[in-house]
């Protein structure tokens, strides 16, 4: 097959656009690839310093990755720590599939009595104006303390104690189901989270975890 | 997706009436009606409108100037594809750049900054005045034309922030007894603002034509059969 003339130019000209675009694309992508990375923790970091109780480690670094069951990936639990080395709470993201518009994620941290320290919202496309009155701080704090055996878990709609907010009640239910889910499945995993050895490889898997 | 480059005039000389063009008369939202997505999108608060108008001019900036630049090198028929390429570029790259130094804002944007691509004024810009003009009066058109998307965008923030939760750019301006009004937050609210401000702008067009007509009529001074016949 033969290219005429104009045919060559063609094929000249978007392999030129298509060349040198990419060439800038890869040097943007270098040059904010640690700031992205550096933003997003910083955003985690924050996120973290809301939720953890006081403490004097810095807990983006005293990790635990545990595959909880039924889980593909590997969750990441952030653990707080007193002067003396004990655990002060354990923070961890748990994600709500069933928000009005896609899943929202979770912060939320718990001491090691089983009651929440404090939660906060990290992810979501909930209603602006509707759903999102989930990221109210006020609203978030009626979550401080709670732990299973002292709340009725649901909205008051459903007879529990938590407001549902003026026209929406999917994103509160999703919200309460999911904390509660994660304090449920914190109660059943007590024993591996407080550990204070790491776990060793052969107790992540899920047969130990269950 | 149509862009409405036929409504063009484009027989301007001085930069002022580029700008005044891409600005007012020409206006991607009040008199093109185009990159109503975005518009309608995210415009639920000023701040956020301001930042996507921030973000769409950056573009237009881009694209016009490097589409000027290679004008006389695109061959006419592949240079859709090629318009693209360079637009695409230049949102992706104004999309990384705001992950990394304006998470949150990139977080609360979110899917509209890659849907940058798609917004028809900018490919209606590279078609229809980038590709026949110099890199310095496409700059200057950029800015006119990004300058009155990010106007335009703001005014329906502020609008909808101030129905809708008593605030504009996160200042508390009808108080704390201000009932919030959700309907202005929620698309029907865009809808019905944006109507309003689009009736706005058609009285003031017509009353700076309606002065114009007038002057020229001083000016020149038309006998009064033919005034009545405009």
């Amino acid at each position: 097959m033969k290219f005429s003339k104009e045919q060559w130019h063609m094929i000249k000209a978007l392999l030129m656009v298509a060349v040198f675009s990419t060439i800038f694309l890869g040097v943007t992508n270098m040059l904010t690839r640690a700031p992205i990375a550096q933003a997003e923790r910083q955003a985690l970091m924050d996120a973290l310093m809301q939720v953890l109780p006081k403490h004097s480690n810095n807990p983006l670094q005293d990790t635990r990755q545990i595959t909880l069951p039924k889980h593909k990936h590997a969750t990441t639990f952030y653990v707080s720590r007193n002067q003396d080395k004990s655990m002060s709470g354990i923070a961890w993201e748990t994600i709500a599939p069933d928000g009005y518009n896609g899943s929202i994620r979770i912060l939320m941290a718990v001491r090691p009595d089983g009651s929440l320290n404090a939660v906060r919202i990290t992810h979501h496309q909930e209603t602006p104006g509707l759903g999102d009155g989930m990221m109210n701080v006020s609203w978030l704090d009626h979550f401080v303390d709670k732990s299973l055996a002292n709340t009725r878990w649901a909205v008051k709609k459903d007879g529990g104690e938590f407001d549902q907010f003026t026209g929406a009640t999917i994103t509160p239910r999703a919200v309460v189901k999911a904390i509660k889910k994660g304090l449920e499945m914190f109660d059943k995993q007590r024993a591996y989270l407080l550990e204070d050895k790491k776990p060793v490889a052969k107790e992540l898997t899920n047969d130990a975890l269950r | 997706m149509h862009c409405g480059s036929g409504t063009e005039e484009q027989l301007v000389d001085s930069k002022s009436e580029i700008f005044a063009n891409g600005f007012w008369h020409n206006n991607a939202i009040f008199a093109q009606l185009l990159g109503m997505c975005p518009l309608l999108g995210v415009t639920t608060s000023a701040e956020n409108g301001f930042w996507m108008g921030a973000a769409t001019l950056v573009a237009l900036l881009g694209s016009n100037l490097v589409v000027s630049l290679v004008r006389d090198f695109i061959p006419s028929n592949v240079r859709i594809p090629a318009y693209i390429t360079i637009i695409a570029a230049f949102v992706s790259m104004i999309g990384m750049a705001m992950n990394a130094w304006m998470h949150e804002m990139y977080l609360i944007l979110g899917l509209f900054i890659p849907l940058i691509v798609v917004n028809c004024s900018i490919l209606g810009r590279a078609e229809a005045f980038a590709s026949k003009n110099t890199p310095l009066d496409s700059l200057v058109d950029a800015i006119g034309m990004g300058a009155g998307f990010t106007f335009a965008l703001v005014l329906l923030g502020g609008v909808r922030e101030i129905l809708g939760q008593g605030t504009c750019f996160g200042f508390n301006i009808l108080g704390d007894n201000y009932p919030d009004v959700l309907m202005f937050i929620l698309p029907p609210g865009a809808f019905i603002a944006l109507g309003f401000i689009l009736a706005g702008v058609n009285i003031i067009n017509r009353r700076m034509a309606d002065k114009k007509a007038q002057q020229s009529l001083h000016m020149t001074q038309i006998p009064s059969s033919l005034e009545t016949q405009q």
